[in-house]
């Protein structure tokens, strides 16, 4: 059995153009492997490929180029459906039905037979608390309800791997917080998350990796720790007399010293501590050590940037 | 099987939804109701043509367009709302799905057909003062023929779009039910040339036969007569059935390539 959920080898997407629209790469060359146990950011902005990808994975469309696998099968087998389940970007779900009545009519797809379906179905409308709104009809349901709906449809199968797409837009912040509960409750399950997301919020932090995709291409792949790797630390420091800026700007760093107040900028953590000696030996006032770490919004930005200069 | 019964289900629940279709069958119900009305119109033996034959044209029609107006739109909408994405990402196949839609149709046929029936029944029986069987028999060629149709127009929404699928659909249906009596007058006539009898009767052969199901022909002339009436009715009814089974399988195939 193989060790990965996802793998795709050149995965290349185009989507021909109609009339006078140019054919467009919606995923060019992708390589992606997502292990088993695994919550996996697919990140990137709108248009970058990212449905377009899960919807090939989930055999909705054919990839025009490359290979995709799931759990060790051929994507888009349905017969490996039943160890998957999915979150649609937006909820599209026959919103003439109650909640109730839309999964049981996905419990049926599943195969799962009475009397466990209506006891599952009953768990999971209490655990994603609708119990009270059950039979009422999809469209009278909120955007965070109907969401709800679809977090409840995607464990109906008791899934091995999740592959949620865009789980938080639109979302309150305190859907945000119940969403990333719920990831991590998963995780500690054991399941696979491929979590794709536009819009960086808690729920992006509690990834193990992160793939960053621009305009179909990877621009960016690894764990969060080293790909947020970088930041500096700031001392700032008063009363320090000029003679002893010399050996500070020797350990690195932006140095700048003005009427007596130091301010550092270490990229190292380690040489923090020498200048504090420096600063405390000349007689100086240290005011404030503060650690900046890089933010997945920076690399977002930074990466996203990068790839609109190049 | 589950999967695709579900799926009939639903397709099923939300046709009984549809505003249009529910009027469409009001409308047909209340114009059967009152057809006996028309009885003073006709005397003695005439009276029995006009009601059912009135009757069943009503039917016919409904039947037509309940056909037609359901099934243009039951695939491209799932498209178009991606809830079929959602369904193809449960453990169904492809072709359930295909299965599931033509059930729901069919389905949705039969409960028309029951309604419509049943109370065509009632009226011809107040106005006549007895049950004629030979309304069964009609209603069950009916269902079959909106049925094909059904088919027809499910297997051109694999590919086309609902506009186009009215039209094509609508010119299949007339086409079916016009051109066996067509062929059959200029396989008559001596003088017409095999280059326009053989694309005739080529067409006539591929195209589904909708004309072999309207059997108010027979019932209201009766002096039109069957050698073997059950016979014919077994077989249009095999017929429908086949040419059903190759439509749907042959959507199946085109559904399967397409991208969603
Ligand atoms: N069915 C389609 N036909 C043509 N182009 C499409 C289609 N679906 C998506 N695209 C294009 O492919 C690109 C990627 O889209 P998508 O995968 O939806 O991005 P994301 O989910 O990352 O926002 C976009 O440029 C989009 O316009
Ligand atoms: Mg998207």
């Amino acid at each position: 059995m193989s060790d990965l959920a996802i793998k795709t080898v050149n995965l290349t997407k185009r989507y021909s153009g109609l009339w006078s629209k140019q054919p467009v790469d919606a995923v060019k060359n992708l390589n992606l492997e997502v292990h088993r146990g695994e919550i996996f950011g697919f990140l990137g902005p709108n248009g970058a490929g990212k449905t377009t990808t899960i919807k090939v994975l989930l055999g909705i469309i054919y990839p025009t180029d490359g290979e995709a696998y799931v759990l060790g099968k051929p994507a888009g087998d349905p017969k490996n459906h039943h160890k998957i389940s999915y979150l649609p970007e937006n909820p599209y779900f026959y919103d003439y039905m109650t909640g109730r009545e839309i999964l049981t009519f996905y419990a049926r797809l599943f195969g799962i037979a009475e009397p466990q379906r209506s006891k599952r179905v009953n768990e999971l409308l209490e655990r994603v608390g609708l119990s009270r709104a059950a039979d009422q009809p999809l469209r009278t349901y909120s955007k965070g309800m109907q969401q709800r709906i679809g977090l409840a449809q995607c464990l109906l199968n008791d899934p091995e791997l999740l592959i949620l797409d865009e789980p938080t837009a639109g979302l309150d912040p305190i859907a945000h917080i119940d969403i990333r509960d719920m990831i991590l409750d998963l995780r500690n399950q054991g399941k696979t998350l491929f979590i794709s997301s536009h819009q960086l919020s808690d729920v992006e932090r509690v990834c193990d990796r992160v793939a960053i995709l621009n305009r179909g291409v990877m621009v960016q792949l690894g764990r969060i720790e080293e790909l947020l790797a970088g930041g500096h630390v700031e001392l700032i420091a008063d009363k320090v007399p000029d003679n002893a800026v010399e050996p500070i700007k020797q350990l690195g760093g932006k140095v700048s010293l003005h009427d007596g107040r130091l301010i550092v900028e270490q990229p190292d953590n380690g040489t923090v501590d020498r200048v504090i000696d420096i600063v405390r030996s000349a007689g100086g006032h240290i005011i404030s050590v503060k650690p900046y770490r890089r933010t997945l919004e920076d690399l977002f930005v930074e990466t996203i940037q990068g790839g609109k200069n190049a | 099987m589950n999967a695709t019964f579900a799926i009939a289900g639903a397709t099923f629940g939300e046709a009984v939804r549809k505003r249009i279709l529910m009027v469409i069958l009001l409308v047909a119900l209340l114009i059967i109701l009152i057809s006996p009305a028309f009885e003073p119109f006709a005397a003695g033996r005439g009276a029995r043509t006009l009601i059912i034959s009135f009757g069943f044209g009503v039917i016919q029609l409904a039947g037509t367009f309940i056909a037609i107006i359901m099934c243009t739109g039951m695939i491209p909408t799932e498209i178009e709302r991606r809830t079929i994405y959602t369904i193809l990402s449960k453990p169904v196949q492809r072709y359930q799905f295909v299965l599931g839609k033509f059930f729901g149709a069919v389905g949705t046929l039969a409960f028309m057909y029951l309604m419509m029936g049943i109370v065509f029944l009632i009226a011809s029986r107040l106005a006549l003062g007895s049950f004629d069987p030979q309304i069964v028999k009609g209603l069950i060629m009916f269902f079959f023929q909106s049925s094909l149709l059904a088919a027809v127009v499910l297997f051109f929404s694999t590919f086309v779009s609902p506009l186009v699928n009215y039209f094509l659909s609508g010119g299949v249906f007339l086409m079916g039910n016009l051109l066996s009596s067509f062929l059959e007058t200029i396989q008559r006539n001596p003088d017409v040339h095999p280059i326009t009898r053989i694309p005739v009767q080529l067409l006539t052969v591929v195209l589904p036969n909708f004309a072999n199901f309207n059997v108010q022909n027979p019932i209201i002339n009766p002096e039109q007569v069957l050698t073997d009436e059950v016979a014919y009715l077994v077989q249009t009814i095999a017929y429908a059935i086949v040419y059903m089974a190759l439509l749907i399988v042959a959507s199946m195939l085109i559904f399967n390539q397409r991208e969603m």
